[in-house]
């Protein structure tokens, strides 16, 4: 039975016919086996999914390295902006300080140019064009992590302002400027607002907010008694109030030689305190005698 | 989904196996035309992983037994097979192998599958079972009366 069986069976086959129009078919139903060709379905939805997964990484990696800050440029004078720079060297952000530090921060368009340029245009502008024509200081402080980036940037300050005076370009670090946010001061002014509270323990950073650079330099320098360490070193006139005892009114001291006289009129009611001013006063008038 | 180069291996290796138990199936042409292409783009679009040849033949075996099952059912046909079919096959089939054939094609499709699946392929009982989902004790009940009909039709000198 068995062999018979097999003798028989073994005589039925596949003709050639129906092998080639199963392929035939085969080829049809599976497009060409077009998409066995292709990476199966699974994986190539996983690959879709790297490929987004990658390309957000990719952009939040971008988008990360390209606005985070690594400096900060903070510049005072008595409004104070801050100039976030990223590791490209290219201002991000511009925040002012203050009200009038908004107001400046708003006026200012440097945000993407490189930092240089974005001094230049500061330094240019009206506003702190006008300052400076009055006799304010303007103080760059730089801040950063990376040291050498922050030292670039700290010589470019100083050789954007050379040929400005009263601009006064110092390095600080992260740390410090956190600490000026936190007092409510811009970095250069709370620099300052450090200097004047060693010298006078009782200010408090509420004390410096409203002055301007010049205002809190000069303090510094009647508290330490140093001409010198006022902007432009004229103190000369303060001498000459400071013999009257204590005389002084600041609008004398402006008021050259004569200043004196009138001096001594206000001086009674403003006491010793002011002094500074006066000593201040003194130098226009010499400055302009000149 | 697999390759040309396999679809075409496999064709090419199991088409004789998949035509016999057509044959036993089924009495026309076209339905084997039919299973041929069913059976193949089954085993093309499968991600049924083989652990060798004999793991792969006793999937075509049963892929192709349960499509015929399906299509005879499913057109509600006569379950008898013409000797058209056989007549279909090569000139070579000699008097003796169509008696032998008309034999096993008379039996009702349940013995078909296991007379060919043990005397043909040499499959055990248990391994039938495994390949048609059934009781080993049932395959050889199956078995048993497959025989004894045979013996019938075919008389002693067929004795197994």
């Amino acid at each position: 039975m068995r062999d018979e069986l097999k003798t028989a069976l073994d005589k039925v086959t596949a003709d050639n016919a129906l092998k080639e129009s199963t392929r035939a078919f085969l080829t049809r139903q599976t497009h060409d086996y077009g998409a066995a060709k292709a990476r199966p379905r699974a994986a190539r939805r996983l690959a879709a999914a790297f490929a987004c997964l990658a390309l957000m990484v990719t952009g939040g990696t971008g988008y990360w390295v390209y606005f985070s800050p690594t400096c900060a440029v903070s510049i005072d004078i008595n409004p104070s902006v801050e100039l976030a720079v990223n590791r490209f060297d290219k201002v991000i952000s511009v925040d002012g300080i203050g009200e009038d530090g908004d107001a400046l921060a708003e006026s200012l368009d440097v945000r993407f140019l490189s930092y240089a340029d974005a001094l230049d245009r500061l330094l240019q502008n009206p506003t702190v064009e006008n300052y400076l024509a009055q006799d304010e200081v303007l103080s760059i402080a730089v801040a950063g992590d990376d040291q050498g980036q922050t030292d670039a940037i700290l010589a470019q300050s100083e050789t954007c302002t050379a040929d400005t005076q009263n601009v006064y370009c110092h390095a600080a670090s992260a740390e410090e400027i956190e600490q000026a946010h936190e007092a409510g001061l811009s970095f250069g002014k709370y620099q300052a607002f450090l200097e004047l509270q060693s010298l006078d323990p009782s200010v408090a950073p509420e004390d410096v907010q409203g002055l301007t650079m010049r205002e809190i330099r000069d303090r510094i320098a009647a508290l330490s008694g140093d001409p010198e360490s006022v902007p432009g070193g004229h103190g000369y006139g303060a001498g000459n109030g400071n013999g009257q005892g204590n005389g002084m009114g600041q609008g004398a001291g402006t008021g050259q030689g004569t200043g004196h006289g009138a001096g001594n009129g206000s001086g009674q009611g403003n006491g010793m305190g002011y002094g500074a001013g006066n000593g201040n006063g003194g130098g226009k008038g010499q400055k302009s005698a000149q | 989904m697999r390759s040309e180069q396999e679809a075409n291996r496999a064709i090419e290796r199991y088409a004789d196996t998949v035509r016999r138990i057509c044959m036993i199936h089924l009495k026309n042409h076209a339905d084997t035309e039919d299973i041929f292409q069913n059976v193949f783009l089954k085993y093309v679009l499968s991600t049924a992983v083989f652990e060798n040849e004999e793991h792969e033949k006793a999937w075509f075996i049963r892929v192709t037994i349960n499509a015929c099952r399906d299509l005879l059912k499913s057109f509600f046909r006569s379950r008898t097979v013409s000797l058209d079919t056989l007549l279909d096959q090569p000139a070579e089939l000699t008097q003796e192998d169509h008696t032998v054939l008309e034999a096993v094609l008379a039996l009702p499709p349940k013995y078909r599958d296991v007379v060919y699946l043990h005397y043909y392929e040499g499959y055990t009982a248990p391994q039938i079972g495994q390949i048609l989902k059934k009781n080993v004790n049932t395959i050889y009940t199956l078995l048993n009366r497959a025989k004894q009909a045979l013996k019938e039709t075919l008389g002693g000198e067929y004795d197994a």
